[in-house]
């Protein structure tokens, strides 16, 4: 009989529940395109998620303002933000709600790569599309039906780095001989690192050694002494946001003496905010991106402009990527809106449109670091490039590809 | 009477999926809801009636999803017994822990932290050790639906199975409360030295409740590993010991009906609270159902417990335990 009891509170808890919130209505005639972003906004990697959504907030706005999707009849974009807190089913939470609650038409997210694996368990039977903003390579590589990714991914990172040092040295007529890799153990650390491993061997060079550690070290400083045993001439990192922070730290701090040090992977070292944690530590760091906020064509500079003003850092990985993201959605969009106007936002309709674009001009094309983006068929974009940022002068500045590069790489390290 | 209750209990808890309209997402965390509500249940064994601040219910819950995801990945053995052997390995790591704890005379904060410590422990264990877990996730195989194995496209189907296992956890700890191994455990939580001069063997009946809570605990943890598709070190989380003991004791130590109903509304407010402030706010949610439970235990330092059992003592008689 207690049983009786203990059902009806929760019976009358749940109806409460779900009265004070509403169950979603049916779906109107496009009078709006349901976008939702999942991001990182609190836990570890809270610092790229809330970059993200600055940047998903800003271009929103700037799309719904000079008057939303044309084919749609001016439809416009709403934004549903949800946390993933930085865990993998907290992801997955996130993905169920904007599907079955907020019925979005299409998701980005969710930067954290084995992230947004979960939510793919939740998109792809319900057909809605994932625009991933995470880097690993067989996000696109599983078969799913519904995901496209338009950043370079982890292995096009790692030889971005591999490519930048190679060039380096080239320049100062040496030769790479005693690389080290060093990275975190997550998905995103190791696939990144393969990347490096794969292009370096390509080349025929040998890494001394290769590094593992636990993603939430707290102590840099046995990886630096073993890092100083292997004497190398150049090392490849691979951190997130803290552990690459308490990787600049511990270089500092310790003395490590390496000609060069290059990250590979967007995340941490040479962003706005790695550099205001690792103080002077930041000094010469170097660290590929998805994008270059320094893109010298008129759209990328007046969007750099505007999110500077509004929320005074400089945009990199995370916001970059949302930028391009959003830009190319739009296109996809007014794509869908012409040729299946009928059911333009079905994701089969709106995957068809994303897959026939072939942009190299608009914002989308002056945001995206090579002005070009064209979908191969597993998703990933065919003219996906990575730039080199370094710290100098307590600021970031482009060192990466060389004929676009702001400044020439300090080299070797002082 | 009794029977029109446990009916009217059935139709009730069956008729959840159909109230939330099917909505896989608002099923999703009603099943969440209940999985907590079971440990919570549970965990009365140990804290409410045997009184010990357990707050190891990470460890045995995350110790459920690895197990149990472990086996349906690496051998594709079903989850139902993935349930059972990984229940029987919480078991058994709670009688590793429990024995010599009880035995050394292991009370109140030193107890609590070291159960807390196990949670930390193991979630290293498991980072460390990569041929079971390790650093990156590992996926179950999706199937639309298969019940042999455990695995379903919807949330309806785990929820009927947790619903089943509340069902049986709270009639579990209601008849043990009401047998001689409730009454010895009381007797512990009331005075344990008087308890032991009067020849109950104290460290045994601690370790059968430690036992069979932990159990249950990894049941759950099975379950949610299931119904979300991976498991990662990350699921010994010392957050769901925090919650569940918090919860238990709002709810009123040793009280068979406050735990239950609390937990079921402060989780469902904890939700809809992250629901409609998680992302506009960070945190907020957090602060605001802490503010909920400092401002229940300042005004109710018992718990909510003993109010629910003055109010079911005003319904008819056969609604009173």
């Amino acid at each position: 009989m207690v049983v009786a009891v203990v059902v009806i509170a929760a019976v009358v808890g749940i109806s409460v529940f779900t009265r004070v919130l509403p169950l979603s209505q049916p779906t109107p005639q496009v009078s709006e395109i349901r976008v939702g972003l999942v991001e990182p906004l609190s836990g570890t990697y809270a610092v790229f998620g809330n970059e993200a959504r600055m940047a998903a907030e800003l271009v929103i706005e700037e799309i719904n303002s000079k008057g939303g999707i044309a084919s749609l009849g001016g439809a416009k974009l709403k934004l549903f933000v949800e946390d993933s807190k930085s865990t993998a089913d907290g992801a997955r939470l996130a993905a169920e709600k904007l599907v079955n609650v907020d019925k979005v038409h299409v998701i980005i997210g969710a930067f954290i790569s084995s992230h947004t694996l979960t939510m793919l368990d939740v998109t792809e039977p319900k057909k809605v599309v994932v625009m991933a903003d995470a880097l690993v390579d067989y996000l696109t590589a599983r078969g799913f039906k519904y995901i496209v990714r338009l950043p370079p991914k982890a292995s096009v990172h790692g030889a971005t780095a591999v490519d930048f040092a190679v060039g380096v040295f080239q320049q100062n007529g040496m030769k790479i001989q005693r690389p080290v890799i060093v990275h975190f153990d997550g998905l995103f650390g190791e696939v990144t690192a393969d990347g490096v491993y794969t292009r370096l061997r390509d080349l025929g060079i040998r890494p001394v050694d290769r590094i593992k550690y636990p993603t939430d070290i707290t102590d840099m400083a046995p990886i630096i002494e073993r890092i100083r045993q292997a004497n190398p001439d150049v090392v490849f990192v691979v951190p997130y946001y803290a552990d690459s922070v308490l990787f600049a730290k511990a270089v500092a701090s310790l003395g490590l003496k390496v000609p060069l040090i290059v990250g590979a992977g967007g995340t941490g070292l040479a962003d706005p905010d790695s550099i205001k944690a690792s103080g002077e530590a930041a000094e010469y760091m170097i660290n590929t991106y998805s994008y270059d906020p320094f893109l010298p064509t008129n759209y990328n500079k007046q969007l750099v402009q505007a999110f500077q003003n509004r929320y005074g850092k400089l945009p990199t990985e995370a916001a970059g990527i949302v930028f391009y993201t959003l830009w190319t959605l739009k296109e996809a969009l007014e794509v869908s809106g012409k040729n299946y106007p009928d059911d333009p936002l079905s994701g089969d309709n709106l995957m068809k449109a994303l897959m026939s674009l072939d942009i190299t001009s608009g914002p989308a094309a002056e945001t995206y670091p090579s002005g070009h983006i064209k979908l191969a068929p597993n998703g990933d974009n065919l003219y996906a490039q990575a730039v080199a940022l370094q710290v100098q002068g307590g600021k970031p500045v482009l060192v990466y590809p060389f004929d676009k590069a702001q400044a020439k790489p300090v080299f070797p390290r002082p | 009477m009794k029977t029109y209750s446990a009916l009217g209990a059935a139709i009730a808890l069956a008729a959840v999926p159909f109230l939330v309209g099917l909505n896989e997402y608002y099923l999703f965390l009603v099943t969440l809801i209940l999985l907590y509500t079971t440990i919570v249940v549970a965990w009365q064994l140990i804290g409410g009636y045997g009184g010990q601040l357990d707050l190891g219910a990470g460890a045995y819950h995350g110790l459920g999803a690895v197990v149990t995801g472990f086996l349906m990945v690496n051998y594709g053995v079903s989850g139902w017994v993935g349930l059972l052997v990984s229940g029987a390995a919480a078991a058994g790591v709670a009688f590793l822990i429990g024995y010599p704890s009880f035995r050394l005379g292991l009370k109140e904060v030193w107890y609590a932290l070291s159960s807390l410590a196990l949670v930390l422990i193991l979630q290293k264990i498991f980072l460390l050790w990569t041929d079971v877990a390790g650093p990156l996730e590992r996926y179950i195989p999706y199937a639309e639906f298969d019940p042999v194995f455990m695995r379903a496209g919807t949330k309806i189907f785990y929820y009927y199975i947790t619903a089943a296992l509340l069902a049986s956890t709270f009639l579990i700890v209601s008849r043990i409360r009401r047998s001689k191994t409730g009454l010895y455990l009381i007797s512990i939580r009331e005075n344990e030295e008087a308890a032991e001069m009067l020849g109950v063997d104290v460290r045994r009946y601690k370790l059968q409740a430690l036992m069979i809570y932990s159990f249950i605990a990894a049941v759950t943890g099975g379950i949610y590993a299931s119904m979300v598709g991976f498991y990662h070190p990350t699921l010994f989380d010392s957050w769901i010991s925090i919650q569940t003991a918090t919860l238990a004791i709002v709810g009123g130590l040793g009280h068979l009906l406050g735990p239950p109903i609390v937990s079921i509304i402060l989780l469902t407010v904890q939700e809809y609270l992250r629901i409609t402030l998680g992302a506009v706010i960070i945190g907020l949610h957090q602060v605001i159902f802490g503010i909920i439970l400092v401002v229940i235990i300042m005004f109710k330092p018992d718990g909510l417990g003993p109010l629910i059992d003055s109010l079911a003592r005003r319904f008819p008689a056969s609604v009173r335990r």
